[in-house]
Formats: structure tokens, sequence, C-alpha cells
């Protein structure tokens, strides 16, 4: 079925693209003055017809596959309603419908048989027939993976627009104009020769142009379709990617070479019919080009799918700060390498000693990379940049510390320091180099295990959610460690600590969340014991008008978990904030880890990070977190929300 | 007729049918949702209405239901956390005054609640019976 509907999509995109390309080439190559010429154009526009015709048949069998897909049973591709309902009820079905609206409109503009003898009336109905053929190929993008993107979606659709709409311009335009050069290198065609110069010249400066549109806009498409590099290496829509660009590497080099070599020597016979030859093969080429970017429209965005990294290695910079003494190789390498690449640039902008100082510039580029790479490579796995499961949320790290116990810290210490007697030099988990491991590679470390160390494998004995939930843990134990480093002063423009979320539950209300209050409050966490806290909840209960007025919500949890730690404050002053009743015991044991003690008050800023924390049993002054609040809030350059994953 | 003629009507008819278009379709389906909104508000108020009514309110006030877990009480006001309260309040703590002073005993701070209110607006909204929830 997928097969069918890649087919039917490949069909019905070049189509559209060779359509557009048809008039765009009849426009660039003028009215056309000679017998060949006119015939070249009327070929064209009966080409035309059938492409019209091909398209809308391709996308006819398109929307019954999809129809079929959709209703999740290949005979509702033959039920009517059913076709009805996809092409009426859904967004592509409605683009579909403008679409081949368009398309019947320009085959029936074709098909009208009038004189086009007069100039004006030539261009019309060129004119025309490119507008609305560019119309039915633009409209693609509406319902195009770009139209699925939540923010600035916009902006996606119009770089898609824009790509499209370029691809029509350069490659469908390659057909017909090999088609001219063809018909004008023989002898009998010998009188559109002019006309086929004329055409070859404007289409290669327009070609020039729509190549740099086609860059740019693919580069915006990448950005906001792929995101990663290891997006584009790992998942089948960034591979498909590469494998378009390696394609178009081959179009490129004989754009350059009609370009550079065969176009100057025009109108020569000979010229002409090499350069047909090679127009043609790029047409070719831009066909199997076609056949990638069907397929990447079938297949899940880079962006969404999880990547398989495919090396055995990758570049890090962070190795740098583990090992000083190799900065300098990095340094060395990195400059030899920017002075090659400026020496690139150079040598394509000069004319005379071209060869050696390209060869000059890529040796300089090669001993760079040789140089400063090798320092940046560490160890990487197939789930590398694999995305967690779960979220860095106070339930998963109470359940990985669950874990943890029972598979672990005989090996790695109760609290991750390596102080486990059960292996032979085991890492201290807070610490580099495996705080700065991806999630990724402890997921597949932890469950492939590490032989040579004694590291067992726990793939059999934890399934995917635990072992995220053991990875929470780990980062939360490194959080916790950097977190030593916060005291009860905010350090203004420096949030490095991610508090983990949690779930607020208020007695049987509908719970809420910490993240919820991202962007809109901050957060005062205050973990409490009774009746050593009472004092101070008294103290926060009176105070608590203010702190809302300054922006702060006070969430409190009681170390002890209770359905009725409501009721066991008091009534007398009013306790008016969120206190937890019910999931306690997971944000006590998480962030008990940051701030241990029956009293701990934690301020998170409106990002989500930690900013300054109380703890050791004290219990802070009112003031004195009304002043780290003002700090808070007079901070110019708030940090950026952090993921809801760790990395 | 000339092409040229007939790109130019064909251009046309595409940019007046684009434009009655959303003149005519587009902007009635915005007018039919806000009508649509208000139709089911109007709804709601009635039925809210229709339920005070049943329970002896005076003609034009309506009666609310919530949800919440009591955070203070005195005498004639409950200080309640509360879920939305569909027609009047988002979920908040919010101050209620309530009907009679007998209502102060029923409930303990830290209790969970159903609750009714009655009124014409949330200002003069009045709890006028609590349950356990």
């Amino acid at each position: 079925m997928r097969a069918l509907l890649l087919a039917a999509l490949w069909a019905h995109l070049a189509s559209s693209v060779l359509l557009m390309g048809a008039f765009s080439m009849l426009l660039l190559a003028g009215v056309p003055d000679a017998p060949t010429a006119r015939r070249w154009d009327e070929t064209v526009v009966r080409w035309s017809r059938l492409l019209v015709l091909g398209a809308i048949g391709s996308g006819i069998v398109w929307l019954l596959v999809r129809t079929a897909i959709f209703e999740n049973r290949p005979h509702a591709a033959l039920e009517p309603r059913a076709v009805w309902h996809a092409a009426l009820d859904t967004w592509p079905g409605l683009v579909w419908l403008a679409r081949h609206g368009l398309l019947v409109v320009l085959g029936a503009f074709l098909a009208i048989r009038v004189s086009i003898a007069e100039r004006r009336n030539w261009i019309a109905a060129r004119g025309e027939a490119l507008v609305l053929a560019a119309l039915a190929l633009a409209l693609i993008s509406a319902s195009s993976h770009a139209a699925a993107i939540a923010t600035g979606t916009m902006l996606a659709v119009a770089s898609d627009v824009t790509h499209l709409l370029g691809t029509g311009v350069w490659l469908g335009s390659l057909a017909p104009l090999a088609l001219l050069l063809r018909a004008a290198s023989r002898e009998a065609g010998a009188d559109a020769r002019p006309c086929a110069v004329r055409a070859a010249r404007r289409f290669s400066r327009t070609a020039l142009i729509a190549m740099l549109v086609l860059m740019a806009s693919g580069v915006m498409n990448a950005l906001a379709q792929v995101e990663s590099v290891a997006a584009l290496a790992g998942t089948t829509h960034g591979r498909l990617l590469l494998t378009k660009l390696g394609v178009l590497i081959p179009i490129l080099a004989l754009a350059v070479v009609n370009r550079t070599r065969i176009l100057p020597a025009l109108p020569g016979p000979n010229a002409m019919r090499r350069l047909a030859a090679f127009v043609g093969l790029e047409a070719g080429l831009a066909l199997v080009l076609l056949v990638l970017a069907a397929a990447m429209t079938l297949t899940t965005p880079a962006r969404h799918a999880q990547p398989v990294w495919p090396l055995s290695f990758r570049l890090s910079p962070d190795t740098l700060l583990d090992a000083p003494a190799t900065r300098w190789r990095a340094l060395l390498g990195s400059q030899l390498a920017l002075v090659g690449v400026i020496a690139l640039i150079a040598s394509l902008l000069v004319r005379g000693r071209r060869a050696p100082m390209l060869a000059g510039a890529l040796a300089l580029v090669a001993a760079g990379a040789g140089i400063g790479l090798p320092p940046l490579v560490v160890d990487a796995y197939p789930t590398s940049y694999r995305r967690p499961l779960l979220t860095y949320h106070a339930a998963s790290i109470a359940s990985g510390m669950g874990v943890y116990r029972q598979h672990c810290a005989s090996c790695h210490g109760a609290t991750g320091d390596g102080d486990g007697t059960a292996m032979r030099a085991p890492v201290d988990l807070r610490l580099a180099p495996t705080s700065r491991r991806h999630a990724g590679e402890i997921y597949w470390l932890v469950g492939h295990g590490i032989p040579g160390r004694g590291m067992p494998s726990f793939d059999r004995r934890l399934d995917e959610a635990r072992r995220w939930d053991v990875i929470n843990l780990i980062r939360a134990l490194g959080a916790a460690n950097e977190s030593k480093r916060v005291g009860r002063q905010v350090e203004p423009d420096r949030a490095w600590i991610v508090a983990p979320d949690f779930t607020v539950s208020v007695g049987p209300l509908a719970p809420g969340a910490l993240r919820d209050y991202r962007g809109r409050r901050m957060v005062l966490l205050v973990l409490y014991t009774l009746p050593g806290s009472r004092a101070r909840m008294t103290e926060l209960a009176r105070s608590y008008d203010l702190l809302w007025v300054m922006g702060v919500e006070v969430i409190a949890v009681p170390t002890h978990a209770s359905p009725e730690a409501i009721g066991e404050l008091g009534s007398s002053p009013p306790v008016l904030f969120p206190v937890v009743t019910d999931g306690g015991t997971e944000i006590v044991t998480t962030y008990c880890m940051f701030a241990p003690g029956p009293h701990a008050e934690l301020l998170i800023d409106r990002q989500g990070y930690i900013r300054a924390i109380w703890k050791d049993d004290t219990a802070p002054e009112v003031t004195a977190v009304q002043a780290q609040v003002e700090r808070l809030n007079e901070e110019k350059s708030p940090p950026p929300f952090p993921d809801d994953h760790v990395h | 007729m000339p092409v040229w003629q007939v790109a130019l009507v064909l251009n046309l008819t595409f940019a007046v049918g684009l434009g009655l278009g959303y003149a005519g379709w587009g902007r009635r389906a915005a007018a039919l949702d806000r009508e649509f909104d208000a139709v089911r508000a109007q709804v709601e108020r009635l039925e809210r209405e229709r339920e005070a009514c049943a329970g002896g309110a005076r003609a034009g006030e309506q009666q609310w239901e919530g949800r919440g877990v009591v955070r203070a009480a005195y005498a004639r006001l409950l200080v309640i956390t509360h879920e939305e309260i569909r027609g009047l309040l988002p979920a908040r703590t919010t101050g209620f005054r309530a009907a009679s002073p007998k209502m102060r005993d029923a409930v303990r701070v830290g209790d969970p609640i159903r609750f009714s209110l009655r009124g014409t607006v949330v200002d003069d909204a009045v709890l006028v019976a609590i349950e356990r929830w």
C-alpha cells in the first residue's frame, strides 16, 4: 500500500513540477519566432495537457490510497462515502480538492483552441498556464509536514512554498530545454538556434537564482523538520535528505559544466547537442530527486522520530573540560581549519593559481581536522541521541531510587559516589564524565553493561521505563551535587539547576504540576515537618498575600505525607497556599537530595530553575525570602525554559 | 475572445471567488461560532436559573455547583480552594459568604466538599448548601 502511495505521490509531484517548469521555460524562451521553435512550443503544450491528466490521475490514486490508510481498510478506497469523507472532512482532503480544482481549470484552459499568433495573446496564454500550475504546485505545502509545525507555521509553509516553486522553475524546466536544444542541434532545426541560445542563457541565469533560493529554503526546511545532526544521520527522514543531497551533487556538477564550459561554446551544433544531452541527464536525475522528496513526505519528520546513531563515536567539546592537556590541540586544529576555509573561499574568488590554492586550502582543512578532532572523539552508541521516554519528574526519580537501591547501590554506593563494595573501581555517578554523558548513552550502558569493568547488563531485568527512571535519578544525583553551590542568595543571571517537575495534589481536586507555573509565577517550595515548622508555616500564612503580590506561589509539602495535612496546619491564621496532600513522598524523596532536613525551602524561578536554597533546618526570615524574590524580579535576561527531559 | 482577455477574466474570477468565499463563508462561519457560544452560555445560564428557582430562589438568580477543599472557616465566610465553577469562576481559592452560620459547624479546615452557590453574579453569590465530598 505504501509503495503504491509513494508511486502515486511521485507521479503527481513530478507532473506538477514539470507542468510549472514547462510554462516557465516557454516564457523564458520568449515568443517562438521560427518554425522549429513554434513546433517545440506546441509539443511542450501538448505534453502539458498529458501532464495535467497525469497529475489528476495520480492525484486520484493518491486520494484513494490515503482513504484506505485513513480508514484502515483497503476496501475503503472503493467506497464513495469513505472517499467523500476523506476529501471533505480532512484538511489534506480539502487541500486536495483545491489543488485538483486548479488542475482541472488548467486542463480546460489548455484544451481551448484559440489563436495565440499575437504576442500579447501568447504571453497571456503561457503566463496564465504558469500561474495556475504554480498555484497548484505551491498548495502542496498547505498539507505538508511544514503545515503541521506548531510554532512558526507561516514561516515554515512560506519556506516550503519557496522550495517547491524553486524546484518547479529549475528542475521542471530541464526537460523542455533539453527538447529545444535537441531540436535545434539538428540541421533541420537550425532556424531555432537563436531561440535555443536565448533560452539556454536566460535559463542559466534563472537557474542560478533558483538554486540559491532552493539552498536557502532547503536549509530553513531542514532546520524546521530535522533540527539536529543526530536526527539527520539517525532517522529515515534525515537519511533520505542526505541521499537527496547526494543526488543533488551530480546535478550541480552538470550545471556547473554546462554553465562554464558548454554555454559559452553555443550556438555551435556540437555544443548544443552536448548541452541537450547533459540537460537531459540533469532532468533524469531530477526525477530521482523527486522520488526521494516524495518518500520524505511519507516518513515521520526527523524531529519527531527516535534517532538511531549510526557511528561508534561522536564529537564532544565537553571532553576538553576533563582533559585540559588536549585543549591546545583542539585550538591549533580549529585555527588551521579556519585558515583553510578562508583559503578555500579565496580560491573560489581568485582567477589565477586557483588549483594550487584550492589544494593548499583543502590540505589545511584536512590537517586542522586531523589535529583538532581526535581529542573530541568519545564513544557513542545507537541510542546516544535517544529521547527519554519519561520526563524529569519527581515520581520518576523516586521510582528510580527504588530501582537504584535494588540493582545499583551495591556497586555505585547509596549516593552514587562510587563507594560500593561489589565492583572494582566503580565510577562516581554524580561527577563528569557520567554527568556529561548523553542520557541515551547511559540508557545503552545500563541496558548492555560494560563487560570490561564488571558492569552487568540490565537489559532483561529492567524494562525501558525503569531504565529511564534510573537515568532521571542519576541526573538528579548530579544536579543535587551541583546544588551545593546554590546558596541562600540568588546569583543574578546564573541558573543551571533545573527543578524536577512534580504533581501538586490538594485534596481530591484535579491535580496541577510545578511546570504549570512556568512563565507565570515563582514557586517557594517548602518541605516542612510539624511541630518543628509550625512557627515558620504561621509566618508564611501571614505573609502569603505579600508573596503572592510579588509573584510567588508557595507550595507546602509535609515530609510525612498525610491526607489531613491541611487540617493539621490549623485554621488560625488560615493557610491559603497549596498544601500537597497526595504524592508528597515522591516530592520529599527527590527534593531532600537537594535540601535535606526536617525543614527546607527552595526558591524556583519563573523558568523552572532552583535559584536559592534554605536548608539545615534553619528557616529563613520572611524578609530574606522577599529580598531574593526581588532579585529575581529585577533579573533582566531570564534563562530559557529548560527541556522537560534530561539530555 | 482573445486569450489575454480569457486569462484576465479567469484571474478576476479567481480573485472575486476568493473574496466572496471569504466574505460569505468565512465570515458567516465565524459569526455562527460566536452565535453558538452565546446560545450555549445562555442555555447554561437558564439551566442554572431553573435549578435556582426549583430551590426557592428569586427570579433572575442562578445556581452554580462546585467542588473544593475548605481552607478557612468563619461564621459568615468560608474560604475554599475550588475547581473551575462553570459559568462563574476559574479554579482558585475564593472566599464565599455562607447563607447560614451553621455551615461553619458542618465542616473543618482541610475537608473536601461539594457546594452550591446562588446569586446573580460572583459578588453576590452565597453558599446555600455544603456536603462532604
